[in-house]
């Protein structure tokens, strides 16, 4: 989603195109007026894209701009404006990024603040949060941002999933689940319906549904092609060709976007081009949010001969027919049971390997899949969402599945001023060289 | 149960206060099984229906984390943090189980820390929404007799209507003793002060309901029998936030010349205020109770017409709070790390200072490490609304 | 003969005495110690010499600063927050916003016909204080004193991005060994504080005038990158560190004639120099 300051030489030419993806998102919501359409201020996982879709309203993520500001290093002057009202520093850095930007703009009659990243965001006619585990700004954004846009309303439904515990078997559980969330994507539909003034079209949703499953389908057999040695494709191209599946979902363009992904990663494997030009070490992203300001780390990864052929930030999303749905062709139904088990796919695994977790063990068939010697972990300071948890996962990884290399990185999503680049990289130094030792071991 | 007899019952509850845990530990050896709960959501009045002991954790703000940061982040919320660490260094080595409710992300994210580390015979998270419409409500239901399952797994005893209506009836008491005792502070000066308050509203919390019950009761006797304090033209406080359960910030209000008259904290006012409905169905009236009826920034309310009627929703009880108990400032103090409270920082503080009431907001640890600082910005406060 | 009021402004690393009467008559600046009450004590006599009085012509004693409860001789604790407006009023009336920039800690105070109105402190990191200075000077190798002057020969300020003080320390030296100029550094780092600041004081909704106490008030590299910030002057009262101990003088003043104004003389503390050295 960031735009690079150090060129990629060896990076593909989908992850190239994605600025396009991003700056036009961003141009749909200030186009959206002129062309008679609703925007929504939306956020990213919710379960909610096929919806907002099918009701022709524009998503405006939050999550987006802040990233594309941090990349672009403008991210300061609106997280100190929302400072400026008393948001802490150690609130989650999209949001208040975003707030701050939307409260310059409200201040500004509507202009856009001054040096605003692509022409910046328009304002929303309503808002669709969502409250659910995935994170606790998803409905305290929504209701901050409400403070300066007053007349916007806002939605937030509830999106939940069963949490794990080794003693108890979700699938019990699951049909509570799937009916709360088939409900509340209900009371969604309504709300769009009430402030769009147009009456959800049914078939075109069930329609979108199938769009975004294939998308699933061809995002996996796509990033799966990086199990490859050596890999065509890391994780911090990822980082970029993770935007259609994450902010336009439900389009036709993203599904072409994977599906030209695929064939661009078969053709790199059939020349036997690599990421790194002399592969020596391969990596799992075990979990979180990358530093949007500082991409470049992963260079540095690469010039070290470290490639990161898999990782598990926003991979949010499975091959359908693993995910073994029961057949229903309510279109609601659909989407709230394919949100379940997503969220529940590890557990099975998890539940036959004691002590383990199903986050771990995502990583470890990460590291047996896609033949990797390492693990690194961001942990962004503003974020817990993501970032929480991140140390016993590393404790679990170890317990269950032996002493593997393992870096944990020390930044911020958005807030530069946590980040230190000489520090970094010379744990990355220190972690390659945990690494070559470890392969020494272990030939 | 406890006597009273001996001693003044406001002693009891500062030796409660003082030994947190003192009473579940001995009825522990009595053969009753104790659940540890964290935060306002904790489902007491199932637990009590159940049998067991419902115990609210507490961490100890004096006590530096030591052991606690080698399992969990330093960017989890310090009430959260101070708390594992108090229990992995085996503070409550008397507990049978926890129930662990969602509340917010330090706490979800934090779930399986707790499970794996601690290994208590019982656990069970508690996945209450964060949204009221109908749904929800049918959803929180659906939970709670998921809890109530788990449960009567542990006892070995089935859980009926006729117990929970029970438990409702001796919790909804409790509730009101408690608001029974908040009035006497509503008198100037307040018949009760702060730091006692506090004393009370943490021994409460380690008690049985019955046990609890009797506390209060006979500490609002002794109050009401007490001289009453001369008056003085002293400023009336209200505290704002999630568990502070340590005197140490009211003492600094308390010691810089003010009353605390009220509060609007997790272990008090939030947690008192508002009852179960008895329904024919009691899970109902327990599930709207949770979700509909307690005030707390991780429940959202936003199906107002307008903005205003939101923010009445969610801080009006605020603005009556102060009328009710005449309070001459608030002040907001939220712990660092914290997304649902720090997210409600600028409208919640716009909302008390349009009534005219200044704020001092406060964005702090769960220690009292930072104390010096906090009662600096305490008396200028107080300096500055004299 | 008209009586005197004394205020001890104890900060966390200087002290500073204010004797008056209507007017200044005496001042003292002196270096925090370890140990508060030797020093407060010795920093009063200081004084006392110095205006040519005895402990026994004070009328009323006030206390402020971090230190001001280790202050057994003083008649009242007022905060530092008040004692700075009172302080910045009576020099500069039309002073509406006060930036203070001590050693550990920096403040925006705002002020209405004298009165306070609100405030802010910083949070106990050291980002936006003398503190961050002192340590950036000290890994640079130059006296903290010098910083202003050194900052003003610069010809652009490097970009410290990390507010943590061990990460910007860091960042420093190693722009310092790829061959970023001291001066450059120097102006770099006062472009941070200064932006710390800035963010931490425009809580307050900044009105003009500001004027600037403490410490960085002596900074004539860090005023300038916060009027640049700020975008307006910054007003330096002519002793920015004595502005603390002349407001808790004035508040002394104040409840000295409340209670003349009714025939009355307040309540003291009741502990004498002597008393206090006793117990030192």
């Amino acid at each position: 989603m960031a735009e690079e300051r150090k060129p990629r030489t060896l990076a593909t030419k989908a992850a190239a195109s994605i600025p396009k993806f991003v700056r036009g998102n961003l141009a749909a919501t200030l186009k959206a007026k002129e062309e008679g359409k609703k925007v929504a201020d939306a956020y990213i996982n919710d379960g909610q894209d096929e919806i907002i879709r099918a009701m022709d309203i524009v998503p405006a993520w939050g999550e987006s701009f802040a990233g594309v500001c941090a990349a672009k290093r403008e991210a300061e002057q609106y997280l100190r404006k929302a400072e400026a009202d008393n948001f802490s520093r150690s609130l989650c850095t999209y949001a208040t990024c975003t707030i701050g930007f939307d409260m310059w703009r409200e201040e500004l009659g509507g202009e856009m603040p001054p040096k605003a990243p692509w022409g910046g965001m328009g304002r929303p006619d309503m808002i669709i949060g969502s409250a659910q585990q995935l994170c606790d700004p998803r409905f305290k954004w929504p209701q901050a941002t409400q403070h300066y846009l007053q007349d916007v309303p806002v939605y937030v439904g509830g999106m939940y999933y069963p949490q794990w515990d080794p003693n108890v078997d979700h699938h019990e559980q699951e049909e509570i689940y799937v009916k709360y969330a088939r409900a509340e994507l209900m009371e969604l539909v309504r709300f769009c319906e009430k402030h769009t003034g147009k009456k959800m079209d049914w078939d075109r949703l069930s329609e979108l549904v199938n769009l975004t499953e294939k998308t699933w389908d061809i995002f996996i057999d796509a990033y799966e092609l990086r199990r490859a040695i050596p890999t065509p494709m890391d994780t911090g191209d990822a980082m970029n060709t993770m935007v259609p599946l994450t902010f336009n979902l439900a389009t036709q363009e993203a599904y072409d976007f994977y599906k030209a992904l695929y064939d661009e990663l078969t053709e790199k494997i059939k020349n036997k081009q690599g990421v790194a030009e002399n592969e020596k070490y391969r990596i799992v992203w075990g979990a979180g949010l990358p530093s949007w300001f500082a991409l470049g780390d992963f260079h540095y990864f690469n010039e070290k001969g470290a490639v990161f052929p898999v990782e598990v930030t926003y991979r949010n999303c499975e091959k359908i027919e693993r995910l073994d749905l029961p057949p229903t062709n309510d279109p609601l139904e659909r989407i709230a049971r394919r949100w379940v088990r997503m969220w529940t796919y590890w557990y099975d695994a998890a539940r036959k390997r004691k002590g383990s977790i199903p986050k771990v063990e995502r990583i470890i068939s990460y590291i047996e899949e896609y033949k990797c010697d390492g693990v690194v972990f961001h942990s962004a300071f503003s974020c817990r969402s993501w970032h929480a948890g991140i140390v016993h996962q590393a404790q679990v990884l170890k317990k269950v599945y032996g002493d593997i290399p393992i870096l944990i990185m020390e930044g911020d999503i958005v807030d530069i001023s946590s980040y230190n680049e000489a520090d970094t990289h010379n744990r990355i130094d220190a972690f390659i060289e945990a690494l070559d030792a470890y392969k020494k071991r272990s030939q | 149960m406890t006597n009273f007899g001996n001693g003044s019952s406001l002693t009891v509850a500062d030796k409660y206060y003082s030994q947190y845990g003192l009473r579940a530990r001995e009825l522990k050896g009595s053969g009753k099984k104790i659940i540890g709960y964290l935060s306002v959501l904790g489902p007491i009045e199932i637990l009590t229906a159940a049998g067991v002991v419902p115990f609210r954790l507490k961490g100890n703000v004096s006590e530096a984390i030591t052991k606690g940061d080698a399992y969990m982040e330093t960017i989890i919320c310090p009430f959260v943090r101070n708390v594992f660490d108090a229990a992995i260094k085996g503070k409550f080595d008397f507990l049978e189980g926890m129930v662990l409710p969602h509340q917010c992300d330090s706490i979800d994210r934090t779930d399986d820390v707790w499970a794996n580390n601690l290994q208590l015979p019982y656990w069970h998270y508690l996945n209450v929404p964060h949204v009221t419409d109908d749904p929800s409500i049918e959803f929180m239901k659906d939970i709670l007799r998921l809890l109530i399952r788990s449960l009567e797994k542990l006892t070995g005893k089935k859980i009926t209507d006729d117990d929970i209506a029970q438990a409702v009836k001796a919790h909804n008491e409790n509730r009101q003793l408690m608001r029974d005792l908040y009035v006497l502070r509503k008198s100037n000066p307040p018949m009760i002060s702060g730091t006692e308050m506090m004393k009370v509203l943490v021994a409460a919390m380690s008690l049985p309901v019955d046990e609890s019950s009797a506390l209060i009761k006979s500490v609002t006797e002794e109050v009401k029998a007490r001289p009453m304090p001369a008056n003085g033209k002293v400023p009336r406080i209200m505290l704002i936030g999630d568990q502070i359960d340590d005197v140490a910030i009211i003492d600094a209000i308390e010691g810089a010349g003010a009353h605390l008259v009220m509060d609007d904290l997790s272990i008090g006012s939030k947690m008192y205020w508002t009852d179960v409905d008895a329904t024919p169905d009691p899970i109902q009236g327990i599930a709207e109770r949770y979700l509909r009826k307690l005030k707390i920034p991780t429940t959202f309310v936003g199906d107002g017409n307008t903005y205003q009627e939101n923010l009445e929703a969610r801080f009006g009880h605020m603005k009556q709070f102060i009328k009710e108990f005449k309070v001459d400032g608030a002040i907001l103090f939220i712990y660092k790390y914290c997304d649902p409270y720090g997210f409600d920082v600028p409208a919640m503080k716009s909302f008390i200072e349009s009534g005219g009431t200044p704020v001092l907001y406060l964005e702090d640890e769960y220690s009292t490490s930072t104390l010096a600082r906090v009662k600096t910005r305490i008396e200028a406060f107080l300096e500055m609304i004299a | 003969m008209s009586p005197y009021f004394a205020g001890i402004d104890i900060g966390s690393t200087m002290t500073k005495v204010v004797i008056m009467d209507d007017e200044i008559v005496a001042s003292i600046i002196g270096p925090t110690g370890p140990e508060h009450r030797k020093l407060a004590n010795k920093v009063i006599e200081e004084a006392l010499i110095k205006a040519a009085l005895s402990f026994e012509d004070l009328a009323y004693i006030v206390a402020t600063g971090y230190g001001r409860i280790n202050v057994p001789f003083a008649d009242r604790q007022v905060t530092e927050i008040t004692c700075h407006a009172k302080g910045i009023h009576h020099l500069l009336p039309k002073v509406k916003t006060i930036v203070d920039i001590g050693g550990q800690d920096s403040k925006g105070i705002k002020i209405s016909n004298g009165k306070v109105t609100g405030f802010v402190m910083n949070d106990k990191c050291a980002a936006g204080t003398g503190r961050f200075l002192e340590i950036i000077a000290d890994s640079l190798g130059v006296p903290l004193v010098k910083l202003g002057e050194i900052s003003l020969t610069a010809d652009k300020a490097a970009e410290i991005s990390s507010t943590c003080t061990v990460f910007a320390e860091h960042e420093v030296i190693n722009k310092l060994s790829g061959g970023e100029s001291v001066a450059n550094l120097v102006a770099g780092i006062h472009e941070s504080v200064a932006t710390r600041v800035y963010a931490l004081v425009n809580k307050l909704k900044i009105e003009p005038e500001v004027a600037i106490t403490g410490g960085g008030a002596k900074n004539i590299g860090l005023v300038k990158a916060l009027e640049h910030k700020f975008g307006f002057p910054i007003v330096v009262p002519p002793e920015p560190l004595i502005t603390g101990a002349l407001g808790a003088a004035l508040v002394g003043k104040e409840v000295y004639e409340k209670y003349a104004s009714e025939g009355l003389v307040p309540t003291r503390s009741g502990h004498g120099l002597e008393e206090a050295r006793l117990f030192s």
